[in-house]
């Protein structure tokens, strides 16, 4: 099986997801192994999964009891983990859930489909985002926009300025 | 009255004692000749009546009367040089007063030039000094003047250059809190689909 065979959830965003989504999978992985060799009556402890490996099992409709769904699963995730790209996106507050899987949505649909993010806060851009990827630096926030239209705030300012000034001028008598 | 008109009285009192002593030995008695002529006889009668009118009482009442003229002229000699004194005396104290007034009012007149002219230094000086705290103060207004211009256009230097993170500042505080990222989100992928090209290019070629 391709890595192009499976499809990666929107749940998993980011590199520490895709490192537990591993750790999980190997576990089950490692207990089913342990499972096929173990003496009758010997107790054993089902390995707990999360929302993520039971979200990518769905989608790409593997059998975990299967060995090799088991070891296509791991291989995958283990690329994505190691070779996926990465883009570190920061917005000024703490993005929902929901929020970020529209965004990784869009960006598996349009970028890549193994992209990972990496999400900061920059509580001082106001508003918008600022995007980076391997050699590139995007700033859509608010504050550089305020900046790059500093001419345009100055002239407001000075129109506003002088404003009252030509008031006073019309009311003070000749 | 000096020293040498005392001298003078002194010598005229002894010059007149030994005028009188003299005259006095002179008429002393003399030996009368027996048996000569009448102008001898008449000549020892002359003395012999000379010998009875100046006897000796009447020498006593000559000497007293000289010693009490002597005393007395001694008397008033004295008082006349005690008065001479007492003027000279005061006449020295008057000359000693005039000279040290003199001394002391050219001493003062000298401490007064003195003082007058350290006065002037010290005025000169003051003046001096309150010229340059003057100028002092004119130059510092002055370049106080120039800073403060200069500090007020950096700081509207500084104004304008910061203005985008000033009106960010303000926008944060005044709605900060009203800002969602939903209502971002077309924004968002917007600009991202905006720049999908160098991203995609960026991720296939850099990492």
């Amino acid at each position: 099986m391709s890595d192009g065979q499976l499809t990666l959830p929107v749940a998993i965003v980011t590199k520490a997801d895709a490192g537990r989504l591993l750790r999980e999978v190997s576990a089950v992985d490692e207990f089913m192994d342990a499972t096929a060799i173990r003496s009758p009556g010997t107790p054993m402890a089902l390995p707990k999964t999360s929302r993520l490996m039971a979200e990518i099992v769905e989608v790409n409709k593997l059998n975990m009891l299967v060995a090799e769904d088991r070891a296509n699963l791991i291989t995958y995730v283990t690329h994505v983990r190691e070779k996926a790209p990465e883009i570190h996106i920061s917005f000024s507050a703490e993005p929902s859930a929901a929020f970020m899987q529209k965004i990784t949505t869009y960006l598996r649909e349009n970028i890549h489909p193994q992209i990972l993010l990496q999400v900061g806060l920059q509580p001082t851009i106001g508003a918008g985002f600022m995007l980076r990827t391997t050699n590139k630096y995007y700033d859509f926030s608010m504050r550089t926009t305020l900046k790059a239209k500093r001419d345009v705030l100055m002239q407001n300012i000075r129109a506003a300025q002088a404003e009252p000034e030509l008031q006073t001028a019309e009311v003070t008598p000749t | 009255m000096n020293l040498w008109g005392l001298i003078i009285i002194l010598g005229s009192i002894l010059a007149s004692t030994a005028a009188f002593v003299w005259v006095a030995l002179r008429l002393g008695p003399s030996k009368v000749k027996k048996n000569g002529s009448p102008l001898d006889d008449a000549t020892a009668a002359v003395e012999t009546d000379v010998e009875h009118i100046f006897n000796d009482e009447f020498r006593e009442e000559l000497r007293n009367r000289g010693r009490l003229h002597f005393e007395k002229i001694i008397g008033e000699n004295a008082m006349f040089l005690q008065q001479d004194l007492r003027l000279t005396t005061s006449q020295l104290n008057d000359y000693m007063k005039q000279e040290i007034t003199k001394s002391l009012q050219e001493a003062f007149a000298k401490y007064e030039e003195s003082i007058g002219d350290a006065k002037q230094l010290a005025i000169d000086s003051i003046a001096k000094t309150q010229e340059a705290v003057e100028q002092q103060r004119v130059e510092m207004g002055n370049q106080l003047q120039a800073e403060v211009g200069k500090e007020k256009a950096r700081i509207i230097a500084r104004f304008e250059e910061n203005l985008g993170d000033i009106v960010n500042h303000y926008l944060l505080i005044a709605i900060g809190d009203q800002i969602d990222l939903k209502d971002q989100l077309n924004y968002i992928i917007g600009n991202i689909e905006s720049n999908k090209a160098a991203i995609i290019r960026d991720i296939t070629d850099g990492s």
